[in-house]
Parts: structure tokens; sequence; C-alpha cells
């Protein structure tokens, strides 16, 4: 399947990486390069399996286009086959816990060693370097130390936070985009190096302004639930429709978007009464006017409240869960986000696709994630010159 | 030194290309920002210093365009267009975040430069270019609902509506994918000689940024539901009070995976007599079965470890927690981090200025940390037009008497 036109080549064909990531954060990262055409090859073995081997679609969805191999670093053997892809990468990558891919004989110099210009990004909670180095973290955790968690919730209740471990994607990204930008200085001159990144420091990156915000004006962050604190205006929230738990976001900017929501709900005479007549009688009576809004949202249908308000030009829309997202959204599948691929066990499915068109270009949906050593006999034999005598030998003695 | 992307020219234009120009500016680009000559909607949005919405003041504008410089230009009156035609043939790249009717609209679009074979432009909008949505009014908040995030956020109790992720998120995801987008265009550029247009979508991009709810419905057929401070479909509670107040998040529920991590938390619920009955060796079946199994067992471990907890300050339950090898985390405000010794350690803060405000303060440098190419921070947000007579004069030739003219007639 690809995004575009279907001849286009993949940007990033030709790259190859090496791949020790697990869970999510650094397989968000190498998934972008397989989208993108890099050829990733993933490296396991029973000693070290992707814990979210367990979850067979999150696995999936994440690995896809992505070759794998089965390789044991305790066996001299089975090191020299990882030692030899790796002189044949130009990107390592990898996300345990500081410090544990060095213990596993891998320290940036011996990656040096077996080749000078090597891209080495290395993803942990904390960073390599710095005095809780060794301090671990999940998703969840570093939302919490970098302040996303705090800042999101309702006004007089305890953080809501994240529901997921967004923070494994953002890292992800920022992994992705780092050992691209380190790509491009290698070209330019020749140069390889460590990206040492840490996944809090991917969190707090996001929150400069709240910092900046704190050194210059002192001010704390306050949870404001869904309203809408720069600018200053109300109404801005979510709001119950007639169906259970379904709710419409709706976020009025201006007096015109007001006097509009206030036709579409039926109440036009709203719009002029004085406690709501102007934005800023609106944003301090905003309590009562989300409690007096909700009241008239509920007695109606989510999708065509949200269509009736858009096209008179109020930003509104259904909170829209996964199912509406892939059966019902007629703007994702207008744009293919969803392609199919086909996996050896779990059969045809659909996949998230790459948030972007390229007009010379596509990515990819080829195939999906692989089962354990799916590729290691070809990626052995093809791209590390290992005959099938070898091969056998190296299985026979558990070394692959 | 500078960045890894230095000797890049890039033009940036409208709010959604923000992001995207902050990271490749940051990292070393020749970024220059295209505002009206009222200035960038950026400018308008706030926090302010000391709270007065000035045209320079806004802290929102400070942090999202470091590096860059930045000049005026009316788009919409011929010597405005001319002068960014002119600008155009002397850039590598385009980040247009204006929306499908600025550019385009003007015929200064994409298309108006098909034979500049070079150009690598980056079009980011809400909903892509194409499609049914494409020119629906959106908003951070309908974003992230529309995208799905929304949904998974939020409380226990499903009275409460769901909650929007606070900090403009939905900005920052499209930006990342736009540089994925502009850097994988720039690698193919130097293999086909040519460039191309890449159409990035903001809902598409909050889209695919949703972890477990696309598995939970492709393969099993359900919506995660919401729950307060923790994943979504998640059994235990993770986010508990501590006794300060404060909030620290017990991944995992509090119970150990490891023995060695059992033993160190039950050596310091001793130190305080807290321990109860979690010393029987009956609890440590809990590290071999799946949390899943674990029941009353579970259940009863996880609850007097929440009881310890409930008695502790914050910033221990996290230290404590973290030697002894639980990956425990605090519920900080993002400001707490400035006081945290480990980000100094790391050279993470760039102390520097901001416009108004007569103390140096900290900005957060970047998301990845490069041994050889390390992220700089040159200039702080350009003041409005603050280049203009750098770029118009002294790189497209425009003469001193002329500015002056556009600049009388409001071009700049």
């Amino acid at each position: 399947m690809t995004s575009d036109k279907p001849a286009a080549p993949l940007p990033l064909e030709g790259v190859r990486v090496c791949d020790f990531t697990w869970i999510i954060a650094g397989p968000q990262a190498t998934r972008i390069f397989a989208d993108l055409g890099a050829e990733v090859i993933k490296v396991e073995n029973e000693s070290y399996l992707d814990a979210v081997r367990g979850s067979a679609g999150l696995h999936n969805n994440f690995h896809r286009n992505k070759q794998g191999i089965t390789a044991n670093i305790h066996h001299p053997k089975g090191r020299e086959v990882v030692e030899r892809l790796i002189a044949k990468s130009d990107i390592v990558i990898e996300n345990y816990s500081s410090g544990a891919f060095a213990r596993m004989g891998f320290p940036y110099q011996r990656l040096k060693e077996l080749r000078e210009d090597i891209i080495y990004v290395s993803l942990s909670g904390f960073g390599h370097e710095g005095r809780d180095a060794d301090y671990a973290t999940w998703g969840p955790t570093a939302q919490g130390v970098s302040g996303m968690t705090a800042v999101s919730g309702l006004e007089d209740q305890p953080p809501a936070g994240w529901g997921y471990s967004y923070l494994d994607h953002t890292a992800g990204f920022y992994a992705a985009i780092g050992a691209m930008m380190a790509l491009w200085h290698r070209r330019q001159t020749g140069e390889g190096q460590h990206l040492d990144m840490a996944q809090v420091e991917t969190g707090m990156v996001l929150a400069g302004v709240p910092m900046l915000d704190f050194q210059v004006n002192g001010r704390h962050y306050e949870r404001i639930g869904n309203g809408s604190r720069w600018p200053a205006v109300a109404p801005h929230g979510i709001y119950p429709t007639a169906d259970e738990d379904r709710w419409i976001a709706i976020a009025t900017e201006t007096d015109e978007h007001w006097a509009v929501l206030c036709e579409v709900l039926e109440r036009p005479e709203l719009a002029t009464e004085p406690r709501f007549a102007s934005n800023e009688v609106r944003f301090q009576a905003r309590e009562a006017l989300d409690a007096a809004l909700g009241r008239l949202t509920a007695r109606f249908d989510a999708d065509s409240l949200a269509a009736a308000l858009s096209e008179r030009g109020v930003p509104a829309g259904a909170c829209q869960t996964i199912e509406d997202r892939m059966e019902h959204d007629p703007q994702l599948a207008a744009r293919g986000f969803y392609p199919t691929a086909e996996h050896p066990e779990l059969g045809m499915h659909r996949f998230e696709g790459l948030p972007m068109h390229f007009s010379r270009a596509r990515w990819r949906i080829d195939r999906g994630a692989p089962v354990l050593g799916e590729d290691t006999r070809t990626v052995l034999r093809d791209l590390l010159g290992y005959d099938e005598r070898e091969i056998a030998e190296m299985t026979a003695e558990a070394a692959i | 030194m500078t960045g890894p992307m230095q000797g890049l020219r890039i033009l940036e234009v409208g709010d959604l290309g923000e992001v995207a120009g902050k990271l490749l500016a940051d990292a070393g680009a020749d970024l220059i920002l295209v505002e009206p000559p009222a200035g960038a909607r950026s400018r308008r949005t706030g926090p302010f210093v000391e709270d007065l919405p000035t045209r320079e003041g806004s802290l929102h504008y400070a942090y999202l365009n470091t590096n860059k410089r930045g000049v005026t230009l009316d788009l919409s009156q011929p010597d405005g267009q001319d002068l960014w035609r002119r600008l155009v043939a002397q850039t590598d790249i385009v980040i247009d975040g204006a929306g499908l009717e600025v550019l385009d609209g003007f015929g200064l679009g994409y298309d108006a430069f098909s034979e500049a074979e070079h150009l690598i432009w980056c079009s980011i909008t809400p909903f892509g270019r194409t499609g049914p949505w494409r020119h629906r009014p959106t908003s951070d908040l309908i974003s992230m609902a529309l995208g799905g995030i929304v949904m998974m956020c939020g409380y226990d109790d499903h009275s409460l509506p769901p909650v929007r992720p606070e900090g403009e998120h939905s900005r920052y995801i499209a930006g990342e994918y736009a540089v994925v987008g502009i850097l994988a265009a720039l690698w193919q550029r130097v293999q086909l000689g040519l460039g191309q247009l890449v159409d990035v979508s903001m809902h598409e991009a909050i889209s695919s940024t949703t972890e477990g709810a696309y598995m939970n419905w492709e393969y099993l057929g359900r919506n995660p539901e919401r729950q307060t401070g923790r994943h979504a479909g998640t059994a235990e509670r993770w986010q508990l009070l501590c006794a300060d107040g404060k909030y620290a998040v017990l991944f995992g529920g509090g119970v150990p995976r490891a023995k060695k991590a059992l033993q160190g938390l039950l050596a310091w619920m001793d130190e305080y007599d807290a321990a109860a009955d979690l010393h029987d060796p009956k609890y440590e079946q809990l590290l071999h079965i799946r949390p899943a199994e674990g029941g009353e067992l579970r259940k009863h471990f996880a609850d007097t470890v929440a009881g310890f907890v409930g008695n502790r300050p914050m910033e221990e339950v996290y230290r404590r927690g973290q030697e002894i090898g639980m990956p425990w985390g605090p519920v900080r405000l993002p400001e707490e981090n400035l006081d945290d010794p480990h980000w100094a350690d790391r050279d993470f803060w760039v102390t520097a200025s901001v416009a108004g405000h007569p103390e140096l303060v900290r900005y957060p440098r970047a998301g990845y940390r490069m041994g050889q190419t390390p992220i700089e921070f040159r200039t702080p947000a350009p003041a409005l037009g603050e280049h203009n007579a750098a770029v118009f004069i002294n790189e497209l030739g425009v003469t001193s008497d002329e500015l002056a003219r556009l600049q009388e007639r409001g071009v700049v």
C-alpha cells in the first residue's frame, strides 16, 4: 500500500538501521524510518525479547515494515552476527535502561570501532549522563516528571494526566528527528555521533512556555480543564450530547461564534442576554455558562451538532473514539490513512499510516511486524555474507 | 560549532509552521519568519511578560521562535508578493502553516513555484490539503477531540467530561511530524536532485499518536475507557496523594516486579514500621504472576503500599522508589524541574534573554542531546521586522529608499 503515487520512491531507501528497540518509545522512532523506506533490522533474542510481543496488535503496529532477526549476543558467533550488522548500519538505536547496552558489550566506543561514522541513538528515561541517569521511566513516569500530568485535568479534580504513554510517541519522534539530523550532518562532514536522549527531556521541551511564564511572571500552572487560558474565551469546553458518554468539543472564539452557537442550539435569545452578551462576562461566568450549555447540547446528536456548527464557521467536533476514527471518519478514509498489510500469524490488518503525503515520494505499509527471527536467514545470507552451512551450524548452537 | 542543519535556508509563514520552524532553526538552519506587518498571531497569544499584551511581550512567541530571523511582508499587495517570490527563489525549504486560503489564495503557494525543482515545500494544515474536511474550522481543543486523544483522557467517573491535555499538543505533534517529512524530503533531494510538496495533516498526526487505542479496536473490537491518572484500561491505581498534598505516579500500582526491588521496598517501609504483613513469603509470588492474576493478594499489597506512600512526601516517594528500582515518578509542575540538578548536569538549560524582562531566564535546550552538533541558542525570537533591512537590502538588493517607501505603504 502507498500513501500517494505507487511508482514514487521511498525517501529513506538505502539507509540501514540496526534496531535494538523495545516496548514503544524506541520502536516509534524506527517505525518512522521503516515507513519511509529505510531498511530497519530489529535484533532480538530469547533473553532480550520485546516485552510488547505479548500485545500482538500493538507490536504489529510499531514494527510493521521492519525485518526481524534473532542473535544471541552471549554466544561468540551470535555476537559476531550483531557486530557484522552494526558495521553495515548507518544508525544503531536502542531504548534500554541507561547503561544496559554498554553492559551488553556495546558502548559507543565499541560501536565506533565497528563503524567509524556510526550514528548511535540511545533513548533512556533520564539519559546516560547526569546524577539520576540510573532512574528508569515508562511513559507515565516521564509524563509525571516533565509536568505534563499535573497541568491536565479539571479545576476541582486531581490531575487527569494522559490515558496512555504520549511521551513514548514524543520520545520516538525526537529520536527519529535527531537521527535524521545526524544523518544530514554526516553527509556534510563524514562525521557520526552519539545522541544521548532522555525521554523526560522530550516532555520538558513541550513545556517551555509555562517554564518561561513561571520565571518571568512567577505563575504556577493551575488546571483549567477544557477551557482556554490564552485567549481567555468562553464558552470553550466539552459538553454532553444525547447519547451516553458521547461528547462534543466546542471552541467559540468570537461573539459571532457565540451568536451562531445560540442559534444552532435553538436558543437565539441567549446570545444577547446581558450575563452572556460579551466574551468578558461569559469568561467570568464560564462555570454557569458551561452548565447551561451542557443542558442544551444534551438534546443533540454529537455529529450533527458538530456538522451544523462547523458549516457556519464555529470550531466544533465530536470527541472521537478509535472506532469513530477507523470506521466513520470521512477525512481519514479519504486520505487513505488506514492501509492494510499482512502479518504471518495475525493475518490481514489495517495499520495507522504516516500523517503526510509526498508529491514525489511515498511511504509504505508493505508487511506486518516480523515474527521472532522471521528474517534471520535472509539477512545473514544476503547482507552479512554467511553461507547456508554456517547458518545451520549457528542455529544448532543456538547462536542465532 | 552550530547545529546539524546549518547552511540550509528556510522560510516560515503562518501559525502552524511555528513548531517545525523552531526545531529546524534551533538545529542551526537560517530560518526567516515572514510575518504580516501587524505581527504574527503568535504575538497575540499569552502568557505575556507582566501580563501586558504588547507586541513583543508574548512568552508563547518568545519560546517558539528562538533562533529565527524575522521580516514583515503584506502578501496581499503586489510588491509584497514580488518580495515573497524573490525570497522563495533563495530558499531550500518553505514551511507553510498559514492555512489553505493564504499563500494558495494569493497564487503564492507551491504551484506557483513548480519550476524551482530543488524546492521543498511543507504544508501543515489541520486536516491535510485534500479530503472533505480540509476547510473545516478547528482549534487545539477540536483537533485533540477529533484526533482521539481527548476520549482517552479524563476520570474514572464518566459523568465528568473527558479532558483535553493542556499545552497546545496538537501543534507540537503536527510540527514534529512536519520536520520528519521535511528531513525525509531533504534526504531524497540528495538522491533525486528534486524537491517536492510535503502535505502534513494535523488530524492524521494526532490520530497516529494514541498508542494502544488502535490495537484495542483493530484486534479486540473495543474502545479503551478513560481513567483517572493512568492508562485507559488499566485496573490499578497509579496516581497517589502523598503526605505533602502532591501526587506521585506509582507505575505498576506499587507492586515490584523483581526480588531486589521487593526487598528494598520492605526495608524502606520497615524504617517507618509500615511493612505490616508484607514480609510474608506468600507475597513473593506476585513477582512471577501477571497483574491481572494477582487477585486479593495483589490488592492487599498495593493498598498497604498506598497507605505508606500517603504518609511520605512526594519527593521521597519518587527518589527512594527509583533507588530501589521502581519506575516511580513525581507529578511535578513543569517549572519544578528548574530546581532539579540532574538537568543542569546534562546542560539541558540555555540561559538567555527574553524581550521585555530584565533578567536572564532558562529555556529548555532540545529534545536530543547531540554529541558532535549540540543545539545552541544563537538569538532570542526576533522583534517585529527586526531583519527587514538585513534581508531585503543586503540579501535581495532592495535599496534603503525603496524599503522606506515599502514601509510607508505598509508592504513591510
